[in-house]
């Protein structure tokens, strides 16, 4: 098997993805983890494109890389304490520990069953389209899609919830005593 | 795969044409630094404080809505490019979900948290 | 694109659901509109919309006469099993809205939004009971969950609400992260996220069996958090506690029947081929589940704590009878058994729930066992009704809790042949129902012996969820027998 630039690729953006991934875990300052996040996902979108999945990997720009990670520096910089002098409680040997065994667990799993090398299929021109037609489809993923919308705006309706709320508190308690 | 190495082309140069002139400048330019050049901004007025300070919560309910109406987008963008190809139900179950996250949005709007304070 | 026909979409089936789900998104646009301080008009639109749920549900069940159909092709499977769980989780949502409306202006936490989020949580729940594709299932878990972690913290800011609220948002979406994962292998093991999919590729034979293995207990783990089996169980209490009582009741019941619906659903019908496996698994948590909960509950001072750690014990004798359900032969009557169960548990747990929430205190106190003394004297029909639940908790006569026992023990014992993990979880069972008196009947003691002035309010509403839970289980105690019926042509199948 020969190296080609397919590989050096893929070791790039392997290395993005752990490489983040472990930024995040050790580091301190909470803002820098979520930089160090959208480096990992970043290399996410990286391996998508790798496996033929152009689509999946410009939803993941836009919307781990893109949405998700402002949400999260966003989050970051609401909470009281922003970059914390103290460092985070950790049990990290015990974390660790875990950690490598599902990772022994899976891996060998993995490599018992995937053993070869499975070449990507062929992704037809319009893929995009054909999901397309599956979301509405019912006899394809028209459960899910609708399903999923309503999760969306039941989550809207939370995060509003939980995150504000305190301005219309007020003018409720006005409105309620003039009910009472 | 041949259109991507394109792109990786591109962010190669992307990524070289700002670091260029930083490294150029670093290695040609003189150093000698003083107080004023040092100063963050040569012109203006110094910070004062800690600049990691919390945030109004405001943000955090854009960035939040911004986020559903993003997901929702993904789950439209391939219906929108199936258009042509949809019978009047595919495109009815799509116009369901516009109207389940126009809910949303009337929802946000009418519980004013949009408006910034 | 082949135009579907009406009888594969098969609306008719499914409408339970529609109307709940279309009912929700209106009311949302109304509950908008309403004037705050009379949110009460929200919550009596849900429970018109749960009632016409229940309509379109009984004439689907005379309709269906225990045929099972699929709807959306396979995407939903619309079942005895799935009617009657449908059943229960609208006659929770109902006692849940019954339990708020006087409990939210009375501790200033009164919103429209409470109604809203538990219709959806509801709908969420019914899909679970029905979705035989796991990415339903997913889908189904989230909306579950997702309104449930908001309903936890309704009494923000105060602070245990909040905490509770932040540590089941926190463990509940690292259990979805396992159940991902564990969807993820068994789809890379099969090749499909249909259950009936995946059931002929591991009635096939090996090559898919190992990634689907290590994908069935990863799924096991993402289930036990929400069902809170040990060791899966620690946000519990916390949770059960920091809640507002109306949402504690609510979810104790109508999140742990919904996690069991799926549940039952994946391994029963589409992973019966790797049955010894999971029926050992869910035997070693059911007896864990039940040692630590029952033993656990002997030393809380706080009943919400100790009602949770009772809603634990009671997911252990649950996965008992999941796992009497592992060969297929035994399974109809293990899975009746565990619906049965889940019904007796539904209303029982609800009504106890009820009487806690009469007795709490507009700042969050009075949740001792203490604050229970001299209910007895002061309010002998709460306390003979709060007697009745904790007979029924802990399986005496005449309660509903005996039969359910019962019926789950016996159907260990019938699948135990050759299986000496269920025999030993029917024991354990038993044992441990014997220490759960214990602490049951120490309620019971404080209510008659102590002395005490419990301050208890009791509005129209809350009475009402009260009678008609201690009716249930009154009534499920002593002719158990046409309810039993109904759940044992209650079958699960495997439809597609």
């Amino acid at each position: 098997m020969s190296l080609t630039p397919l590989h050096a690729i893929f070791a790039l953006m392997s290395l993005f993805t752990v490489g983040g991934a472990v930024g995040v875990v050790l580091n301190r300052n909470l803002i820098y983890a979520a930089m160090y996040l959208v480096l990992s996902l970043f290399g996410i979108a990286g391996l998508f494109i790798l496996l033929e999945a152009p689509f999946l990997a410009a939803v993941q720009i836009l919307v781990y890389v893109g949405a998700i990670s402002v949400l999260i520096t966003i989050t970051v910089m609401v909470t009281r304490c922003v970059f914390c002098k103290e460092p985070p409680p950790r049990q990290l040997t015990l974390v660790a520990v875990m950690a490598a065994l599902v990772m022994v667990t899976l891996g060998f799993v993995i490599m018992t069953r995937f053993g070869g090398l499975t070449p990507a299929a062929d992704v037809p021109a319009d893929s995009i389209e054909q999901l397309g037609v599956a979301f509405v489809n019912p006899q394809a993923y028209l459960v899910p899609f609708e399903v999923a919308s309503i999760l969306l705006l039941g989550a809207l309706i939370g995060a509003i919830f939980i995150a504000r709320d305190d301005l219309p508190r007020d003018e409720e308690a006005v409105g309620g005593d003039d009910h009472a | 795969m041949k259109d991507w190495t394109f792109i990786v082309i591109l962010s190669i140069v992307a990524m070289a044409t700002p670091l260029a002139p930083i490294l150029i400048g670093r290695l040609i330019g003189p150093r000698k630094g003083n107080e004023l050049k040092n100063a963050t901004y040569e012109c203006g007025v110094e910070t004062r404080g800690d600049t990691w300070v919390q945030f109004k919560v405001q943000y955090y309910i854009f960035a939040l809505v911004f986020l559903v109406f993003d997901v929702e987008v993904v789950f439209l963008y391939p219906w929108a490019v199936a258009y042509n190809r949809l019978p009047l139900f595919g495109v009815l179950a799509g116009v369901v979900f516009v109207i389940t996250l126009a809910e949303a949005l009337i929802y946000t709007i009418r519980k004013d948290a949009l408006r910034w304070i | 694109m082949n135009l579907p026909t009406l009888e594969s979409i098969n609306l008719l089936a499914v409408l339970p659901v529609l109307i709940v789900f279309g009912w929700t998104l209106v009311l949302l646009v109304i509950d908008l509109f309403i004037p705050s301080g009379r949110k009460y008009w929200t919550a009596w639109l849900g429970i018109l919309g749960l009632l016409g749920a229940a309509v379109a549900l009984a004439v689907r069940f005379i309709d269906a006469r225990g045929a099972a159909v699929t709807a959306f092709d396979g995407m939903l499977t619309v079942d005895g099993f799935s009617l009657f769980l449908q059943a229960i989780f609208i006659l929770t949502a109902v006692i849940g809205i019954l339990l708020a409306l006087d409990f939210l202006p009375r501790h200033k936490i009164e919103r429209g939004e409470y109604y809203i989020l538990l219709l959806f949580t509801t709908g969420g729940m019914m899909i679970m009971s029905m979705a035989a594709d796991l990415i339903v299932v997913f889908l189904a878990l989230e909306l579950l969950s997702i309104p449930l972690y908001i309903l936890t913290g309704f009494a923000r800011p105060r602070a245990d609400s909040e905490e509770a609220a932040m540590k089941y948002f926190l463990l509940g979406a690292f259990a979805s992260g396992f159940l991902v994962f564990g969807i993820a292998l068994t789809y890379g093991g099969t090749g499909t996220t249909s259950l009936v999919g995946v059931f002929n590729q591991l009635a096939e034979g090996e090559p898919s069996r190992d990634l689907a293995l290590v994908g069935m207990a990863l799924i096991l783990v993402g289930f036990g958090f929400k069902v809170a089996a040990v060791p899966f169980h620690m946000w519990t209490p916390d949770v059960y506690q920091g809640a507002p009582t109306p949402v504690t009741a609510f979810m104790s019941v109508g999140a742990k029947a919904g996690g069991f619906a799926a549940l039952m659903r994946i391994l029963i019908v589409a992973m019966p081929a790797v049955g010894e496996a999971w029926g050992m698994l869910v035997a070693i948590l059911a007896m864990l589940t039940m040692i630590l909960g029952n033993v656990v509950a002997i030393a809380q001072r706080n009943i919400k704590r100790m009602l949770a750690y009772s809603s634990i014990a009671h997911a252990g004798y649950i996965l008992v009878a999941v796992s009497a359900a592992q060969r297929p032969e035994d399974a109809p009557l293990a899975v009746s058994a565990a619906i049965f169960y889940l019904l007796t548990y539904a209303f029982t747990n609800l009504g106890a729930f009820g009487v806690v929430l009469a007795v709490e205190r507009e700042d969050g106190s009075g949740n001792l066992l203490e604050d229970f003394a001299g209910l007895g004297r002061s309010k002998p029909v709460l306390a003979a009704i709060m007697t009745l639940f904790m007979l029924s908790l802990t399986g005496m006569p005449v309660s509903a809790g005996l039969v359910g026992k019962f019926f789950v023990f016996q159907a260990a014992i019938n699948a135990s042949v050759g299986n000496p993990w269920i025999l030993a979880a029917a024991i354990v069972g038993i044992v441990t129902s014997v220490i759960s008196a214990f602490y049951y009947i120490r309620i019971i003691l404080i209510m008659y012996m102590q002395e005490g002035e419990p301050q208890v309010v009791l509005k129209p509403a809350l009475t009402v969820a009260l009678a008609l839970t201690a009716l249930a289980t009154l009534i499920l105690g002593i002719i158990p027998a046409p309810v039993f019926q109904l759940a044992k042509d209650a079958l699960l199948t495997l439809v597609g």
